[in-house]
Parts: structure tokens; C-alpha cells; sequence
């Protein structure tokens, strides 16, 4: 495993600049990831490092080892697509054999058959080691591409949504197994994503990508609760995090400059109130979605969402009267208002 | 829409009012599975008469002394001593290995030479799609017009091919007859049925090169797999499937293969180039010999179908892998 160092990268297909000015360290042993929205650039990141791209600015360091000029194969890198891409006429075995039966390793056969069978396990495809790739479900297929990725040890493991194929509880399932494995071996593991979730629960550090530049990088912690930007607050939270204009709810205090509010729901307080005329909304609907609900509020006429407890009693058309606490303030040009 | 719905309706009702009402109820009182049968009919038809018909009586004809040049003869019935005669003929035997040999040998002249355009082709290089065309061209032709035209390339005195021959070799455009050699003959028509069918290959093996995405080899290239061994464990075991369909196509032309050799050297010098389809040409229509030439042809016909059975399970179980 090594430290990953990108500087000043820069990528463009014709006219559209696909990465601009990336800066980024992943740190050995390192869990970052990359959440952005489709066409933010997080592929291309990932396909620079790997070598399968050239950039046209910029270099890349893994370790102390420049290498910008190198190919794939003399990068040592290991990579899992979105797809799988496993090799279709070769059994399982055979498929996280593959790196290994590399000249450039010269393994012996019982040295391999040890490895593939650790990996197999670790993976926990163990069972179906003679099974042809082809004949194997979604998850299993995944399950062989990620460890066609472990067997080899490279210096950086970098994983391209490779989840996002999955159902939702085999998606859940492989989360826990993916962080699990990369807290075992000690892995640095660049990975890309378009669900918040994954980026919440796996990261070390979240990287929020928008049109080609990295926006911010920090912990999930701090990704969430100081987000530099608008763009960035809108990427997390879950419902989306409500943007209303200053003075529509009552708030303490408010710095200046403040042109957009963001609430979260800790940020907002909702009382049930005596009539339409002590609140400032009322009800709108209720999701119910078992252990949650959303409650959307209707406060003059814009809509305002957010979790509630399924036994807060409220029901729709009930008059409430809303107000914010310690929301997040942002000026003209988006960015985050820190000084409250 | 409105009116173009009402014309539509108009024209539905003033043809209903034309068809006679006996028809009508005749129509009507036909189950879906009839009319489906109506319908399939004429293709039947059609079937039945210029294939299965005379398949039939090809069969009936090989256990007779039948003579098409003597309709009036007595036709007596052999029983199987046409298929005895044959199966135990040294000529036939010789025919059987000549087609044997020939298509063993355009196949795989076709298929190494396709097979390695269809790789260049796909590497997307500029103007490939022209050279694509261009590759094609002989393809397109009909076989009487190439065996026509290579007649006059392998011209010994006047013929193009002899003077490139002697232009890289060096030897006397004139010393050595490409269709009148003994040794030279069955190569020649090798050369001209490769000139014509590879492009075929080709297009077969395109359509499977084109059919490995591009993540395969990305994955093979961050696993350091050397172009060498991309190509031998992605590009052709994944390509296989195909290249076996293209030989599977072609042994099936090549096994009946006639019309080019037929104008070619018509099965000389002697019987050098003579194949089975050119033997049966022979036997049918020169000799007159209706009745064993049915049993000949039906040899052929057993011949090819149980091969390209054999090989259909193969392409099956490559295909499965």
C-alpha cells in the first residue's frame, strides 16, 4: 500500500473538460471517496490514476514514484468497474487467478492456490470456486471482481461504483463486507459513488466533486455539519436539506450577507399549534416509511421536509408553527457563512 | 386524424359490402388457426415442391437404374446395389478426398487470413470503415463472373497473376500454367475461393472482436496481462464461437462447392480437381446415370448434414463455456 498524490490534474474529451485542477492526497491505508452527481469527473479520476486515460495536466505520484507516463500494467493498481468485469469463459478460480498468473510476479501454482483460496474466503465465494463466471448471480459476479482486485496487493485499490448494479440489501450487505475487508488489510481505496449512504458509512474522508473540481474533502462528519457550499450541503442529508429564503421562519440570530438558509432537519423545530392563527404552516402529507416519517410542512406556500418520529401524533392539515435553530446561513455566491 | 379515420372506416365498410356474403361467412367461420394456416400456406407450398419434392424422388430414383436421357426405358429396381457400387468406387473415394483437401485447405487459408484482418480492421484505424468496403468487394461478386475473370488473371501468356508471380519471384510469367498444372491446379482454385470468401470470415469475426466490450481489456491491462496474453485468453476464446460459425458456413458452401471450379478447370487437368459436386455433374448430366448419381447426392447430403450436426454440438458446447 502507498500514499496517492494528485496534482494539478486536468482531463478533457474534445471540448468538455471531464477534470480540472485536481488536487487530492490519500493518505496509506486511507478510505476516500468520491460522490458527485453523473458527469462530475469521479470516473475520470479514477480511470487518470489507473493509467487507463492520459491527462493532459497535471501529475500523479503513487508512493515516491512518479507515474504520469506509466501504463496500467506498470502502475500496479487494482481496479473493480461498475460492470462486471469478469472473464467470461473462465471459472472462478481461474478469474482471481488471473493477476497472479502475471510473469511479472512468477508465483508458483501451490503459492496461487493459496492466495485465490484466502481471497475466496474473504470474499466469501469460497463455495463456488469451479463455477463458471457466467453462471453466478449479481452479488457473486461482484463479489469475484472484488476479489480479483484483493489477490494482488497493489499500492491502491480504486473502485468505480461498484455496488451500484446490486439490489438493495445485497448493496447493504456488501458495504459492511467492503469496509470490513479494507480495515483487515489495511487498504488505501480510492472509491466513486452517487450514493450518499455508501460515501457516509465507508468513507475515511468524503471528496464532493461538481463539474471537474473537488469542491471539498473532510470527513463525513465534517462533510455533512460544515459543507463549504450549496452544492455540497444538497449532496447529503437525507431528505434533501430544505433551502428557503431569510425571514420566512423565525431564527435567532442571522449573520449578513445571507441569501439562501439551509435546514436540515435538527435545524428545524415543529410544534403542534392551538389554531391556523398562532402557527406559521400546517401539515401538508405524512410518509410513512415504517421507523421514520417525512413530514412535509407547508409554511406560505413553500414546501418544507422532514424526519419525524411516526409517534409525534401529527396528522395532515394539523396548524403548526415552525422555526429554525442553528440553520446553515449561505451568501450571494453559495459559499457556507461561517462567522454566526 | 379525424378524417383520415373516417376514410380508413369508409373504405372497411365499402369492402365488407363488396365481398360476397357466402365468402363472408365462410371467413367467419374459420378458427384463428386456420386463417394462420391460410396464410403460411403458399410458403409451404412452395417448399414442398422445389425442396422436399424432389428430395423424395431423388431418394426414390437412388434404389433405381432410372436414365433421364432414356425416359422411356424400363426402370428397374435396385435395391441398395447403387450405394454398394458407390461406397466401394476408388473414384468416388478420390472425389470424397479432393473435396476433402479442398475445403480443408480454403477453410483454413480463409479463416487465419480473415480472422487477422477482422483484428487489424477493429483497431479502429483511420478509414477503416473504407477499407472495410474495400475488403468486401469480392464477396459481392457472383461466382460465374470471378471464375470468369480469374480464368484470364491465370492466363499464362497475357494473365496478370503470372506476371506478379514473376515480378516477386523472378520466374518466367510463362513457364508454369496455374489451371493446366497437375500440382498447380487445386491451388489455384484454393487462391480464388480465398479471394472471394475471406471477406466473409472477416465480417463474421468482426461482428465477434466488435462483441467484447472494452472493459474486458481494461481489466486485463490493470491486471498487467501482456497484449499477448490479452489475446489469446480474451480475444479468442471470446471471438471463438464466431470464427467457428464462419467455418461452419463456409465448409458447408465449400462441401458443394461448384460453380467456380466448374468454370475454373471443369475438374481437370484429368480428374485432378474433380470434387464430389463436380463427380456428380459428371455422373448426372454427362453419363446420364440418373439413378446412382441420386444415390450419390443423397450420400453428400447424408454426409454434410451429419458433420455439420457433429459440429453444430461443438459450436454449442463452446458457446455454453
Amino acid at each position: 500500500m502507498a500514499e496517492v498524490r494528485l496534482e494539478g490534474l486536468g482531463k478533457s474529451f474534445g471540448t468538455s473538460r471531464a477534470v480540472t485542477g485536481m488536487d487530492l492526497v490519500i493518505a496509506d491505508g486511507e478510505f476516500v471517496v468520491l460522490l458527485g452527481p453523473t458527469g462530475a469527473g469521479k470516473t475520470t479520476t479514477l480511470r487518470l490514476i489507473a493509467g487507463l486515460e492520459r491527462p493532459d495536466a497535471g501529475s500523479i505520484r503513487i508512493g515516491e514514484e512518479d507515474v504520469t507516463g506509466l501504463s496500467p500494467a506498470e502502475r500496479d493498481v487494482a481496479f473493480v468497474f461498475q460492470q462486471y468485469s469478469l472473464y467470461p469463459h473462465l471459472s472462478v478460480f481461474d478469474n482471481l487467478a488471473f493477476p497472479l498468473k502475471s510473469p511479472a510476479r512468477r508465483w508458483s501454482a501451490g503459492e496461487i492456490d493459496a492466495r485465490v483460496r484466502d481471497i475466496a474466503r474473504m470474499v466469501r465465494i469460497d463455495h463456488k470456486l469451479d463455477s463458471k463466471s457466467t453462471k453466478l448471480s449479481g452479488g457473486e459476479m461482484q463479489r469475484v471482481a472484488i476479489g480479483r482486485a484483493l489477490v494482488r496487493e497493489p499500492s491502491i485499490f480504486l473502485m468505480d461504483e461498484p455496488l451500484s448494479s446490486l439490489d438493495a440489501k445485497l448493496r447493504a450487505d456488501l458495504r459492511l463486507e467492503l469496509k470490513r475487508i479494507q480495515s483487515e488489510i489495511g487498504a488505501t481505496l480510492l472509491y466513486v459513488t452517487h450514493d450518499q449512504i455508501e460515501a457516509m458509512t465507508m468513507a475515511d474522508r468524503i471528496g464532493i466533486l461538481a463539474e471537474g473540481h473537488l469542491t471539498q474533502i473532510g470527513s463525513p462528519r465534517e462533510i455533512y455539519t460544515a459543507p463549504a457550499n450549496l452544492h455540497v450541503a444538497a449532496r447529503l442529508g437525507h431528505p434533501h436539506i430544505n433551502l428557503i429564503k431569510p425571514g420566512l421562519l423565525p431564527c435567532q440570530s442571522m449573520p449578513d450577507g445571507v441569501r439562501t438558509i439551509g435546514a436540515r432537519t435538527e435545524h428545524i423545530l415543529v410544534e403542534a399549534a392551538a389554531s391556523v392563527a398562532q402557527g406559521n404552516g400546517r401539515v401538508d402529507w405524512i410518509e410513512h416509511l415504517g421507523d421514520q416519517n417525512h413530514l412535509h410542512i407547508l409554511v406560505d406556500g413553500q414546501k418544507i421536509t422532514l424526519l419525524a418520529d411516526p409517534y409525534s401524533g401529527f396528522k395532515a392539515g394539523d396548524p403548526v408553527s415552525v422555526s429554525l435553530k442553528q440553520p446553515l446561513f449561505f451568501g450571494a455566491d453559495d459559499r457556507r457563512i461561517t462567522d454566526v | 386524424m379525424n378524417n383520415d379515420t373516417g376514410m380508413i372506416d369508409r373504405a372497411a365498410t365499402m369492402a365488407a359490402k363488396a365481398t360476397p356474403p357466402r365468402l363472408v361467412r365462410r371467413v367467419r367461420g374459420l378458427s384463428d388457426k386456420a386463417i394462420a394456416w391460410l396464410f403460411i400456406a403458399p410458403t409451404m407450398l412452395l417448399l414442398l415442391v422445389i425442396n422436399i419434392f424432389p428430395l423424395i424422388w431423388t431418394i426414390q430414383l437412388s434404389f433405381t437404374n432410372y436414365r433421364a436421357n432414356r425416359p422411356n426405358a424400363e426402370v428397374v429396381n435396385v435395391g441398395l446395389r447403387n450405394y454398394e457400387r458407390l461406397l466401394t468406387d476408388p473414384d468416388v473415394w478420390i472425389a470424397m478426398q479432393t473435396t476433402a483437401q479442398f475445403v480443408f485447405w480454403s477453410i483454413l487459408l480463409q479463416t487465419v487470413i480473415g480472422f487477422t484482418l477482422a483484428y487489424l480492421i477493429d483497431r479502429k484505424f483511420r478509414g477503416h470503415a473504407f477499407w472495410t468496403t474495400v475488403i468486401l468487394i469480392p464477396m459481392m461478386l457472383s461466382p460465374a463472373v470471378v471464375g470468369n475473370f480469374w480464368r484470364f488473371l491465370y492466363q499464362p501468356q497475357i494473365g496478370l497473376f503470372n506476371y506478379i508471380v514473376s515480378f516477386f519471384t523472378g520466374i518466367e510469367p510463362s513457364s508454369f500454367e496455374m489451371l493446366g498444372s497437375v500440382s498447380l491446379a487445386p491451388w489455384s482454385i484454393v487462391i480464388v475461393d480465398t479471394w472471394m470468401w475471406t471477406p466473409y470470415v472477416m465480417l463474421i469475426c468482426l461482428a465477434g472482436l466488435r462483441s467484447i466490450p472494452d472493459y474486458i481489456y481494461e481489466a486485463a491491462e490493470v491486471d498487467r496481462a501482456s497484449p499477448w496474453r490479452q489475446f489469446w485468453s480474451i480475444t479468442v476464446p471470446m471471438a471463438l464461437p464466431f470464427i467457428m460459425l464462419a467455418v461452419l458456413f463456409r465448409g458447408i458452401e465449400n462441401f458443394k462447392m461448384f460453380d467456380m471450379v466448374n468454370l475454373l478447370t471443369g475438374g481437370g487437368p484429368g480428374s485432378i480437381t474433380e470434387v464430389a459436386s463436380i463427380t456428380l455433374k459428371r455422373q448426372a448430366f454427362e453419363a446420364w446415370r440418373t439413378g446412382p448419381s441420386s444415390a450419390f447426392a443423397i450420400i453428400l447430403f447424408v454426409a454434410v448434414f451429419g458433420l455439420a450436426n457433429i459440429y453444430v454440438k461443438a459450436l454449442n458446447r463452446v458457446k455454453q463455456r
